[in-house]
């Protein structure tokens, strides 16, 4: 089996994170999967700071906008914002289908802003997408570290 | 005969005189006193103040404000056109007659213009009870008319709130309630997937009935939303060649167009005064319901126009399956459907839709049907604003 990338998911529900789990689970490549419902939480894994410490830094981040404790544009913002993260690859992805959040998330510098699709199949097929142009086709940046 | 006569004087007597509360601008004692008089003898209980100067004038009209104010045009050291500023910086709607010896027709004009009621001559004031009450029936009706007016705007104001927080529920309700739904068509289908044959029968059935009551939900809530998107973010109005309109609808529409062998036949359609988008869906939603509620044949769709009232009247016919005659209003209203899912798919929204936007553009639209013997939904839409026809209209 083809490794694939490490993915650091965040979103508020469970329910869409197990249904990206499911359309990963799916893909030829396996991915490793990290998942966090909160916002602050999701912020210290990528600082790497108190428990996550020793977080991997994950090839691409998967970014729900509506979340507890700090939405997803607070996020992007933030990793554009350090210059150990800046180069980290975000893909925004929101029920949201409204204008002004989509200009704002690649005025804050995301790499691509896809609207969660309402039907399953849809849906499945956004995140095998992503796994696929992220995973198959586009380079990704060196590490830092 | 006499008794009856020595009845009614007392009762005349009893009978309050209206009472007019008289302010007088003037300089001249025994002018005052013909003037109080002579509205006195036309049936007023008069009270009077005289007064002569700006000073004076302002003084009894905040103790004790008149019905009217009677002023001389010429006073030692004042005017009575000067009572009209004094009334307005005091925000008094109290009519002014001018009471003056001699006026000029040209001073007579120029006055009514800059706000006096009338005037009467001093040589005239026989003539001065009768502008009297005209002025305060005057004051009177405009008073009736201003309330009114605030009535109908405080009306407009409210259904304009109560429209807009209709929207906005629609709105907020429907996004959110697609994303929990979302989750249960997912989930369901995602069971369905899986776990089709592994379970029984029942199992099969009951997930399927769950995914489809899931997927039709969502359909319901992205048809509200596009219901209740009409009127809002529209662009500005320009001028739409319906004709255009036809030929892009009838290429979204060719499948269906070409699966039902339908006849479409249009005019040479005008230009009207609306928003490209909305004028495309009209069309397509009229035209598609006519190939959609066909009857045996098929489909044979004719699409006139005439101008009407300074509108475009619109009549799209088809041979359809026509619709009874109770429910020929009844089409209109959002998710009023009058088949069974199975005979015709389907939410109801597609007139509704229409309605909604061709009332937005002022027009109105209707439907002429009888079962079996087809349908002829007629629509009005403005013309554009330089249209000819509008230069022919008297």
């Amino acid at each position: 089996m083809k490794s694939g990338l490490r993915l650091l998911l965040v979103d508020d529900n469970p329910a869409d994170i197990g249904l990206a789990r499911e359309a990963l689970a799916r893909c030829v490549r396996q991915s490793e999967i990290i998942s966090l419902e909160n916002g602050v939480e999701a912020l210290s894994f990528l600082k790497r700071g108190g428990m996550y410490a020793d977080a991997i830094r994950p090839d691409l981040v998967i970014l729900d906008l509506s979340l507890p404790g700090c939405d997803g544009l607070t996020i992007l913002r933030a990793i554009r914002g350090l210059p150990e993260l800046r180069r980290m690859p975000v893909v925004m992805f929101s029920t949201s289908r409204l204008g002004r959040d989509i200009a704002r998330c690649y005025e804050s510098g995301a790499n691509c802003y896809v609207s969660k699709p309402g039907s399953l199949n849809e849906f499945l097929a956004a995140v095998r997408s992503i796994e696929e142009f992220w995973c198959g086709f586009a380079a990704l940046p060196p590490a830092i570290d | 005969m006499s008794s009856s006569a020595t009845q009614l004087a007392p009762k005349k007597q009893e009978e309050a005189k209206p009472k007019l509360a008289v302010l007088l601008v003037e300089d001249n004692q025994f002018d005052a006193e013909l003037v109080l008089r002579a509205l006195q003898q036309s049936g007023y209980d008069v009270s009077g103040t005289v007064v002569q100067d700006e000073a004076t004038f302002l003084k009894a009209l905040r103790a004790n404000p008149p019905e009217i104010v009677l002023a001389d045009y010429n006073l030692p050291d004042w005017t009575g056109m000067e009572t009209l500023n004094v009334l307005l910086r005091e925000g008094l709607d109290i009519p002014v007659i001018l009471v003056s010896g001699a006026l000029g027709d040209v001073t007579a004009v120029e006055s009514i213009k800059r706000g006096i009621t009338d005037y009467v001559l001093k040589d005239g004031l026989a003539r001065l009870p009768q502008v009297v009450r005209r002025a305060l029936r005057e004051k009177y009706e405009r008073g009736l008319r201003h309330l009114a007016e605030e009535d109908l705007a405080k009306k407009v104001d409210e259904l304009a709130r109560s429209n807009a927080d209709l929207e906005q529920f629609a709105n907020v309700a429907s996004h959110d309630l697609q994303e929990p739904l979302r989750m249960v068509a997912a989930y369901t289908q995602l069971l369905a997937e899986r776990y089709r044959g592994k379970l029984d029968e029942d199992a099969d059935k009951f997930i399927g009935y769950a995914s489809e009551g899931a997927l039709r939900m969502q359909m319901l809530i992205q048809d509200l939303l596009a219901f209740s998107r009409v009127g809002r973010n529209a662009t500005p109005n320009r001028s739409i060649d319906c004709n255009s309109v036809m030929v892009e609808v009838l290429q979204t529409l060719s499948t269906p167009i070409q699966e039902s062998g339908a006849l479409i036949k249009f005019d040479a359609l005008p230009t009207v005064c609306a928003n490209h988008t909305q004028i495309v869906q009209v069309f397509q939603n009229l035209i598609g319901n006519a190939i959609k509620f066909r009857g045996i044949d098929p489909p044979e769709i004719s699409i006139t126009s005439e101008k009407q009232d300074g509108q475009w009247l619109f009549t799209m016919r088809d041979n359809g399956i026509g619709i009874p005659k109770e429910s020929l209003e009844n089409v209109f209203v959002v998710f009023q459907r009058l088949h069974g899912r199975t005979e015709y798919p389907g939410n109801g929204i597609g007139l509704a839709i229409c309605k909604k936007i061709i009332e937005r553009y002022g027009g109105r639209v209707w439907v002429e049907s009888q079962v079996g013997n087809g349908s002829a939904f007629k629509f009005t839409l403005p013309p554009e604003p330089a249209d000819e026809f509008k230069r022919e209209q008297p």
